[in-house]
């Protein structure tokens, strides 16, 4: 039973952490450009982050070392500490977007200010990781971001072409706008695999204490998890496409998202869709503050973790306080979350070599892994990963660039 | 290797920005999302027209579209141009103001259908058809 039980905490950290604001946007943005011409991305990013978080897991499982501490073992410290400043960087830019996402998502439900929200938003997510245990957390923001699934429901409210959604699952193409399909095609690449989900995700492992008896908890959590998160993601594309596309409507705020449930459902549907918009944001602040202050943490080699108690992991209570300082200070200078979250996607996507070159290295390593060491296909599909990271973190700026942020 | 690619990112981005100068291209993107914009607060209103919303997201969401439409309007009346096309930039700086007048008052009648109705057919047309 704890074992079902474990499972469907899994799943539901995994659901929370999959679908953040980065997913939001990207899937129902690409949706409304490109009707279903893009849904063949979505299966390829969710197959990438199962194949590595399941890695990471299970060097979690086995070695007892989460993602950072492998990574300054196995690569040296000049080029941790490169991972680790690209890592950060990212992590607090994806923070600040999530952080103003919360804002907006509770300005959408009672109308007060935004500023007041921000600040609102950065207290209560203070207090929810102060005073509420992990566990806790995940069922929150887990049971919260369930409230998603009113996309799916909408999705086949408004009958999308399904045949031509089908050929949308398969990778072609494009007739027309090349480089802004490319823009998506890494958006949504990066959207799916961001760094942040396998920092989380090992650490919350070892935390957990698995050991080589919680594999199968481990494959399935990744499987099944991110599967659900993939399923969340292909039905916004189709919001997008279907109702967005034929109305030439560009979405530019997650509100535009929240219209997609609204349209066919009603008020009921629009005020799900903010709930949900709101624990999937929520859950990723918590996941993006976590993922920074284990990085730190585990690079320096201090005490970390949520089962400690704040006082006996004090600089990594400081490191998470401190970054949800600077979240707080980022969003207060009036950035555009959504556009934050663009730009926080496409550096992330700049990053993704850094993070998930080593988990490979360490899955590999017979120091490390022993008879659990990555079988062959594992490894086949990790190397294929790598190469189609290591070509959109390289196509990730110039595209930006050259598309305007995907304005065209 | 830092010393070129520096400056051709600077030259890529300065690409991209056009230097501040409304041009041709500039001036086709920004129809399309002003007309986006009008499209979308059509959506909005129809929610406001057939009870399908609640107030507090209707006055919020076509708040921040009249924003963007505002914005879309101060910067087309003031910024530079390409030579030849200064006139249809500054129409299209009215067009956008246009469209932020008729969200303000929807934002300032979330809850009234008949504003909604009315602000539904003005956007749509102002957009020039939305479907």
């Amino acid at each position: 039973m704890s074992k079902v039980f474990g499972l469907a905490l899994g799943i539901l950290a995994a659901v929370g952490g999959f679908v953040d604001i980065g997913d939001l946007v990207f899937n129902v943005s690409a949706g409304a450009m490109f009707g279903y011409e893009l849904l063949w991305v979505i299966p390829i990013g969710v197959v990438g982050i199962i194949v590595f978080s399941e890695m990471c897991g299970r060097v979690a499982a086995v070695s007892k070392k989460a993602v950072f501490d492998a990574v300054r073992e196995r690569v040296g410290f000049k080029a941790a500490l490169g991972t680790l400043i690209a890592s950060e960087v990212v992590n607090l830019m994806t923070f600040a977007a999530e952080l103003g996402g919360v804002a907006i998502a509770l300005q959408l439900l009672s109308g007060l200010p935004y500023r007041w929200l921000i600040v609102l938003a950065a207290l209560g997510l203070g207090v929810v990781i102060w005073v509420t245990s992990f566990d806790w957390i995940e069922r929150i923001f887990g049971y919260g971001g369930l409230c998603l699934l009113v996309f799916a429901v909408a999705a086949v409210k408004m009958s999308p072409d399904w045949g031509e959604a089908g050929a949308g699952l398969v990778p072609h193409v494009p007739q027309s706008n090349a480089m802004v399909y490319a823009y998506f095609v890494v958006g949504l690449l990066g959207a799916a695999m961001t760094p942040y989900e396998v920092y989380f995700y090992s650490s919350g492992a070892v935390e957990e204490e698995w050991t080589p008896k919680d594999l199968g908890l481990n494959r399935a959590n990744a499987i099944i998890g991110y599967g659900l998160g993939g399923f969340f993601s292909i039905a916004l594309m189709l919001t997008g496409a279907t109702l967005f596309l034929g109305r030439g409507i560009e979405p530019e705020h997650l509100g535009t998202i929240a219209l997609g449930a609204e349209v066919p459902l009603g008020e009921i549907g629009l005020v799900l869709a903010i709930v949900g918009i709101l624990f999937a944001v929520g859950g990723a602040s918590i996941d993006t503050v976590f993922s920074g202050a284990y990085n730190l943490a585990q690079f320096c080699g201090w005490e970390w973790g949520r089962y400690r108690t704040n006082a006996r992991a004090p600089r990594f209570t400081l490191t998470w306080i401190v970054l949800l300082a600077l979240g707080i200070l980022i969003v207060l200078t009036g950035v555009d979350a959504v556009v934050l979250t663009e730009y926080a996607v496409i550096f992330s996507v700049v990053a993704l070599p850094l993070t998930y070159l080593p988990i490979l290295l360490v899955a590999n390593d017979d120091a490390y892994m022993g008879r659990y060491r990555n079988g062959r296909l594992a490894n086949v599909l990790g190397f294929v990963y790598l190469v189609v990271i290591l070509v959109v973190a390289l196509s990730a700026i110039p595209l930006m660039i050259l598309t305007n942020v995907g304005q065209g | 290797m830092a010393g070129r690619t520096v400056p051709l990112v600077a030259l890529l981005i300065l690409a991209g920005c056009n230097g501040g100068t409304v041009d041709r291209h500039a001036l086709e993107n920004d129809r399309k999302t002003l007309d986006s914009i009008a499209c979308e607060g059509a959506l909005v209103a129809d929610g406001v027209a057939h009870d399908r919303t609640t107030v507090v997201f209707a006055r919020v969401h076509s708040d921040e579209l009249r924003i963007d439409a505002s914005n879309f309007a101060d910067a087309l009346a003031s910024r530079a141009t390409e030579p030849g096309i200064e006139r249809e930039v500054r129409r299209t700086a009215r067009h956008a103001a246009r469209i932020a007048g008729v969200l303000k008052r929807l934002h300032e009648h979330p809850a009234n259908r008949v504003v909604g109705a009315v602000t539904e057919r003005s956007l749509e047309q102002l957009a020039g058809g939305c479907s």
